[in-house]
């Protein structure tokens, strides 16, 4: 009861009571936590799973072959072309017994490495060595999942962000000065609208083979529809209000009160959508990746690995892995867009969308 | 609406046609490799092109680009295209005699006999055609292409047609040879059939659904299937395909559903009773039918149950019950009626989107429908196909808001088209 007393004393702002509120959604909490956590896990990938070294020491020196990159094998004395074999080099040092030994990081595989390097086969089910088994091309699945779900957020956290840049600031001045501006761009949004945009996307992205920030500009260009009619929605609502004349009265320019008086009053049905579209873009690079034209090959994706997966119907492990990884990820972002939603705009009922 | 139309056929030609890698890189590319290739019509081009390994000669080139239209700028193709201006058909080259005015030229047989056209060439190098023993004069046209080394005119004949979308003419595809529209139509109906039947059925069990949820707000029934309905939003239509099928399609599993296709193969097909062949639909149907629904199955229960949930907390029905009415009647009558609204005004949309979203499913699947020929198009770069696809789907999500719109005015008696 005493700290309820305190918290009510400092006289919280309304961000700060949201948070707190959305902090008693132990669905989407966790989910957030969980998902945050896994996201910043998910950069330091390249030392969790990797079949690098991270350290060797051989005859009394120390290699960081993590950082340094390629090292030959003929360094640590091991008779192979090309780069040292690190998993082979740990079984040999270890048998050989003369204090050189190899530090390997936790999942000693990597999501490129296929059938060509170190003893890996083709359709190997899941196993204690392949957690997730391997695919077509004796590629580590759970090295490549993980690798996927990084890129994955992350192009759809930066999808999102630019679009959002594009929404505010176009719906923004759309709803904001109206008149033919908003006539304008009203009627090129309805034209942009009547297209299958996934198709438009495909055919873009047939023309020109899209690299990760590429994809993101072909995106961005038929996806800033959506999130420009809820913002001009909300500045046209916004614009209407008392709080806005007495700014203009007092001589503010047009742009600090879009972006400093309107802005902020706008917020929520910004931050609520954010989830869904996170959804959205993650759908959409899956699915673009399955029909070949997401991102370019060797990159790992889950929409690419169910492709592969689908085509070998009966290693289950292939389609399953990619499907169950997606499947939680959207999973855990809904109930974080959920409980967002609860906690900004509180209704008796949960709604998505 | 037909502005918006307009519009977007302008954004997509626009986008298609700077494309590279057209029909005519590909005959190319096609002729390096060594392979024949006919091309139907356009004046016998095909026969010329006998060196091999070589790129085209550049009559034949000239050709191939009068025969697809290339020869012309974007904004008079797009016109040709849309029907409004006319297309230039037939070609025949001929070569004007140094300081002739008439050319007497064979185009072609008419009801059995030569057909034979005067070009007249007046100053300012226009020409004239006049057909000899044929009444229709205007059916044949002819211009200049230029100037030959010998100093004499180098000419064009061609017959005008004004055929475009806007009188149904979709083009004729690259790949296929035939008419666009004559492509699609079967593939068409297999996709609608998926999908009205995946629409239907989503109706059939969100609606329902949705009201049972909104009535036992906050019951165990209620939280068991928001989580049925938290995961079906969760997973795309397609993903869920996969693992349906890759559980039932007698991959590593069981084996209860065939792996694909719209129906058994002909050879089978043909053979079977009428009950065999309705059995054997509907085994085919089924995952695909799942898989379809599932995608409108969550936003379309859960904007069910909360249009009731807000209707019921009105005062209106807090007013039917102090009258006395029972519950049945206010929740049916009262509340039910304003809250299908929503429902009924998406009704229209979602039929665009299923027959545009198709090619996923139908590609997991392997039934050869609309999407699936899209998706072939655009990897085959078949532009007709593409354009008439995008063509086909526009028209259906403005014929679908003109539905959607019907339907609403059908349901919200506040609505009136005068």
């Amino acid at each position: 009861m005493v700290e309820k007393n305190i918290v009510e004393e400092k006289h919280l702002s309304l961000l700060q009571k949201r948070w707190l509120k959305f902090k008693t959604l132990k669905r989407g909490y966790y989910a957030l936590v969980t998902l945050t956590f896994l996201y910043c896990i998910s950069f330091l990938l390249p030392i969790l799973i990797n079949n690098r070294a991270l350290i060797v020491s051989y005859e009394d020196e120390l290699y960081f072959p993590i950082l340094k990159g390629y090292v030959p094998g003929q360094i640590f004395g091991q008779n192979v072309p090309g780069e040292a074999k690190y998993r082979e080099l740990r079984k040999s040092f270890k048998q050989i017994n003369k204090g050189n030994w190899v530090f390997m990081p936790p999942y000693p595989y990597s999501p490129f490495e296929d059938i060509t390097t170190e003893g890996n086969k083709m359709y190997e089910p899941p196993s204690r060595k392949h957690w997730l088994g391997t695919d077509n091309t004796g590629r580590d699945v759970f090295a490549r999942l993980c690798y996927a779900f990084n890129i994955s957020i992350s192009f759809a956290l930066i999808l999102t962000i630019i679009n959002y840049l594009f929404g505010i600031f176009i719906g923004g001045s759309m709803g904001y000065f109206g008149g033919k501006f908003d006539l304008f761009f009203q009627r090129l949004i309805e034209v942009w609208a009547s297209l299958p945009m996934l198709f438009v996307i495909i055919i873009i992205s047939s023309i020109i083979k899209p690299a990760f920030f590429l994809l993101i500009g072909i995106y961005t260009l038929v996806n800033w529809i959506g999130m420009t009619y809820l913002i001009r929605a909300e500045f046209y609502r916004e614009k209407a209000k008392d709080y806005v004349a007495a700014a203009l009265s007092m001589g503010q320019t047009d742009l600090k009160v879009m972006f400093k008086h309107i802005l902020p009053n706008s917020l929520v049905p910004i931050i609520t959508y954010f989830p869904f579209s996170i959804v959205a873009g993650i759908s959409a690079l899956v699915g673009l990746d399955y029909l070949g034209f997401g991102l370019a090959p060797p990159t790992p994706s889950w929409g690419q690995m169910l492709d592969v997966g689908l085509q070998n119907m009966s290693k289950w492990w292939m389609v399953f892995s990619p499907i169950a990884a997606q499947f939680l990820t959207l999973l855990s972002i809904v109930f974080i867009g959920e409980g967002v939603r609860e906690a900004f705009d509180p209704k008796e009922y949960s709604r998505l969308r | 609406m037909i502005p918006t139309f307009l519009g977007s056929t302008v954004l997509v030609f626009i986008i298609l046609q700077m494309a590279p890698g057209g029909p005519i890189e590909q005959i190319m590319l096609q002729m390096q490799m060594g392979g024949g290739v006919g091309t139907e019509g356009g004046g016998g081009a095909s026969s010329s092109m006998t060196n091999e390994g070589m790129s085209l000669p550049p009559e034949a080139l000239k050709e191939l680009e009068r025969f697809y239209g290339f020869d012309k700028p974007i904004y008079q193709r797009y016109f040709v295209w849309l029907g409004v201006m006319p297309r230039e058909i037939k070609h025949r080259d001929f070569t004007f005699p140094v300081n002739e005015t008439i050319y007497e030229t064979r185009v072609g047989k008419k009801d059995g006999k030569i057909w034979k056209v005067d070009i007249a060439l007046l100053k300012d190098h226009e020409l004239i055609v006049t057909e000899k023993d044929q009444n229709s004069r205007s059916l044949w046209h002819a211009k200049v292409d230029g100037v030959n080394e010998d100093g004499g005119l180098d000419g064009v004949i061609f017959q005008k047609e004004y055929s475009g979308i806007l009188t149904g003419n979709l083009g004729k595809s690259y790949t296929y040879l035939r008419p666009v529209t004559e492509v699609m139509k079967p593939k068409f109906k297999i996709s609608l059939f998926f999908g009205l039947t995946g629409i239907f059925l989503s109706y059939l069990v969100c609606i329902p659904l949705g009201i049972r949820k909104a009535l036992n707000h906050g019951s165990a029934f209620d939280f068991g299937s928001s989580v049925a309905i938290f995961m079906a939003y969760s997973i795309p239509g397609w993903a869920l395909g996969g693992i349906l099928l890759v559980l039932f399609g007698g991959g590593s599993f069981w084996d209860f559903f065939p792996l694909g296709g719209f129906r058994s193969p002909v050879e089978i097909w043909e053979g079977m009773t009428l009950w065999g062949k309705f059995i054997d639909q509907i085994h085919h149907m089924i995952l695909p039918v799942i898989a379809w629904s599932i995608g409108s199955f969550a936003t379309m229960t859960i904007l069910m149950k909360n249009s009731l949930l807000e209707n019921l907390s009105q005062d209106y029905i807090r007013t039917a019950f102090a009258k006395g009415l029972k519950e049945k009647r206010v929740v049916w009558l009262h509340a039910m009626r304003n809250s299908v609204i929503p429902i009924a005004s998406g009704i229209g949309h979602i039929l665009g989107v299923v027959i545009a979203g198709s090619y996923f499913i139908e590609r997991v699947f392997n039934i050869d429908g609309f999407g699936r020929l899209a998706y072939e198009a655009i990897l085959s770069r078949d532009y007709p196909i593409t354009l008439g696809f995008l063509v086909v789907v526009v028209l259906l999500r403005l014929i679908g808001n003109i539905i959607s719109d019907l339907a609403l005015a059908m349901v919200d008696p506040r609505i009136r088209f005068k």
